[in-house]
């Protein structure tokens, strides 16, 4: 019988602390041939579960560019989570994936990319950044636009580090006003109005959003007043899921099914759906 | 079940005969369940089985059976890095229900959509691929009952593999529905005699057939343009969100994977039965729910049943047996809701 809900095991090989309540793991799958022969697309998510507590659903934060480790980042909010935090290096947590759909990255080569985020919503879309500079010369222009509520708040900063260095990536980062402590050189606004100002040019390019709600429902008129059109605008959704199979109905919205149909939808396909995220 | 291109056979097996064979399947060491007075259940002595047309539905379909309330899907136990899973299984026992009613049969089917369409829930396929349904033709109508308005009929034999119609005092007509069926019954031979079709269908045209109470198809279309309807928000204030209708239903399906400890060291991981009527159910650990008030909920399970479910399946996810309204403490009535679900 094959048994859809038995996770593989993973041990956390390293574990990083983003910001005081965000932790990222950097896990490997135990058994060698699982983990060798293990693929994934950028945008796909897992469950990830503490024996005992149960499972939480988070995006694969790395790029299948980048095989080596699967990286998650999560933020201390449930039940789960809170057990995640509890966890060291070297522990044990169930992982099952991949599961969902991708960015269609292959489809939009030769295009301009920015990349919109704002906290936490930048794990979805790290996996996405990173993909596409491993495929730096298939695409035209990259730009990326981070903001989050305080300096304190900001994750990845080494990715950011590394970003801002390269010299074919535009990397804006911002913090929220009030935000900034002594010595940011970044910055200081909310994301829209930073998008605004940067005003990335819709021609040719796709926009990849992820973050608060709020944040999205201010970014969207911004990038609609720069042209960019609905099919052009992609994002992931992250409703509440339990199987990540279809089955359990939790992430059911209209005829979609989040965690199959999903979690990435472009904007012309959420006027679809009804407002239920 | 539902093989097509079967060519529909008929027997007769006599009320004593029925009972020895419910006999024979119990000491063949199969699990036999039967409407009892309230519920289905499994049977040891054949006193318990209440086989009635005239009789109400039980307060629960019988889905437990292939979806458990609860069930292991895995064991764990851990140690101090590590943590060794123990797999679990259904027992592969077969299962043999009799007098199920064509408002219940049917379920398998439905469920079998959700639970493949893309992976496959072997838990409840090992379960389905076990059992045998004789279903029986139903006599009995109160105002909740609209399988007629969901496709199906009180003499509908869809999703069953025997199906039993009383065709005098003494006798029921079985008609072998699948090959499944046929397979099963052959080997209880002695109990059957020649059956005359044709009798049978007299019987079942005399049927009283609860009155069409809706259109499902204009339903669906008329859903498709009120998403946003004040009767949500009516029907929302009205509801408790206590999800007996879902428990009882023998076509919902959601659920929630729990772990549960037991000790310090090890515990299984459940599949439980959950309910989108439950405030809990959308709620994002951030505080966030999409389905933040009742009317949205509701609004949600008909959207479910009557258009979602279809668009995606081809299946109404409703099979008219009217359990949820017969059970409902603020006497919400799905049938009425949803034939007033025009303009």
């Amino acid at each position: 019988m094959e048994n859809i809900y038995k996770p593989y095991l993973a041990e956390i090989k390293e574990i990083i602390d983003e910001t005081p309540d965000t932790k990222t793991f950097r896990l490997q799958i135990k058994d060698p041939e699982v983990a060798k022969n293990f693929n994934f697309k950028a945008g796909q998510f897992a469950e990830y579960g503490v024996f005992g507590d149960g499972e939480s659903t988070f995006c694969i934060a790395s790029s299948p560019t980048r095989p080596e480790m699967i990286e998650c980042s999560f933020k201390v909010y449930g039940k789960v989570t809170q057990a995640l935090r509890r966890l060291n290096e070297g522990d044990t947590i169930g992982f099952r994936g991949p599961y969902g759909n991708w960015f269609p990255l292959e489809e939009q080569k030769g295009k301009n990319v920015v990349f919109i985020a704002g906290g936490i919503g930048l794990a979805p879309v790290r996996c996405v950044i990173d993909n596409v500079l491993d495929w730096r010369k298939d695409y035209k222009d990259v730009t990326i636009i981070y903001g989050a509520r305080s300096v304190g708040d900001l994750v990845y900063k080494y990715k950011l580090k590394e970003w801002k260095e390269m010299p074919d990536v535009k990397t804006v980062i911002t913090v929220d006003p009030g935000g900034e402590s002594d010595g940011w050189d970044g910055e200081v606004g909310f994301v829209p109005t930073i998008v605004e100002k940067i005003a990335p040019k819709a021609e040719n390019t796709i926009a990849v959003i992820c973050g608060p709600p709020v944040m999205i429902k201010f970014t969207m008129p911004v990038l609609k007043k720069l042209g960019f059109s609905d099919e052009n605008i992609f994002t992931t959704l992250e409703n509440r899921m339990k199987c990540g199979l279809g089955k359990c109905g939790r992430c059911n919205v209209g005829g979609v099914y989040v965690c199959k149909d999903g979690p990435v939808f472009n904007y012309a396909q959420l006027k679809e759906l009804p407002d239920e995220f | 079940m539902g093989d097509e291109g079967f060519k529909m056979e008929e027997k007769i097996i006599s009320k004593q005969n029925l009972l020895n064979l419910c006999n024979d399947i119990i000491a063949d060491g199969h699990d036999l369940i039967a409407p009892g007075k309230t519920e289905y259940g499994v049977v040891r002595d054949t006193s318990q089985i209440v086989l009635d047309t005239s009789s109400k539905p039980t307060k629960a379909s019988y889905k437990t059976f292939v979806f458990p309330k609860a069930e292991p899907v895995l064991y764990y136990k851990r140690g101090k890095n590590d943590v060794v899973i123990l797999d679990a299984e259904p027992e592969q026992k077969k299962t043999v229900i009799i007098g199920a009613k064509p408002c219940d049969t049917n379920s398998f089917n439905i469920l079998s959509k959700v639970f493949n369409w893309d992976y496959k829930d072997d838990f409840f396929n090992y379960r389905v691929k076990n059992f045998i349904v004789i279903g029986m033709m139903c006599g009995f109508s109160d105002k909740y009952c609209f399988c007629t308005s969901v496709g199906s009929s009180p003499v509908s034999d869809k999703g069953s593999d025997l199906f039993l119609i009383p065709v005098d005092a003494e006798n029921y007509a079985v008609r072998i529905v699948t090959d499944k069926g046929k397979e099963f019954i052959d080997k209880y031979s002695k109990y059957l005699t020649e059956g005359n079709p044709e009798k049978s269908k007299e019987v079942a045209d005399k049927v009283k057939q609860p009155e069409v109470a809706f259109d499902s198809q204009q339903v669906h279309d008329w859903l498709s343009k009120n998403f946003e309807h004040p009767k949500w928000e009516g029907i929302g204030d009205m509801c408790l969100s206590c999800a007996q209708c879902a428990f009882v239903c023998p076509v919902c399906h959601c659920f929630d994977i729990v772990d549960e400890d037991y000790g310090y060291t090890e515990g299984r991981r459940m599949k439980n039965w959950d309910g989108c009527q439950f405030g809990h159910f959308t709620l994002h650990a951030s505080g966030h729910n999409p389905r933040d008030i009742q009317g949205k909920r509701y609004r949600q399970r008909i959207n479910h049943k009557f258009k979602y479910y279809v668009d995606k399946f081809g299946e109404i996810l409703c099979t008219g047996c009217g359990r949820c309204s017969r059970g409902c403490a603020v006497s919400i009535d799905i049938k009425e809701i949803v034939a007033d679900c025009k303009d």
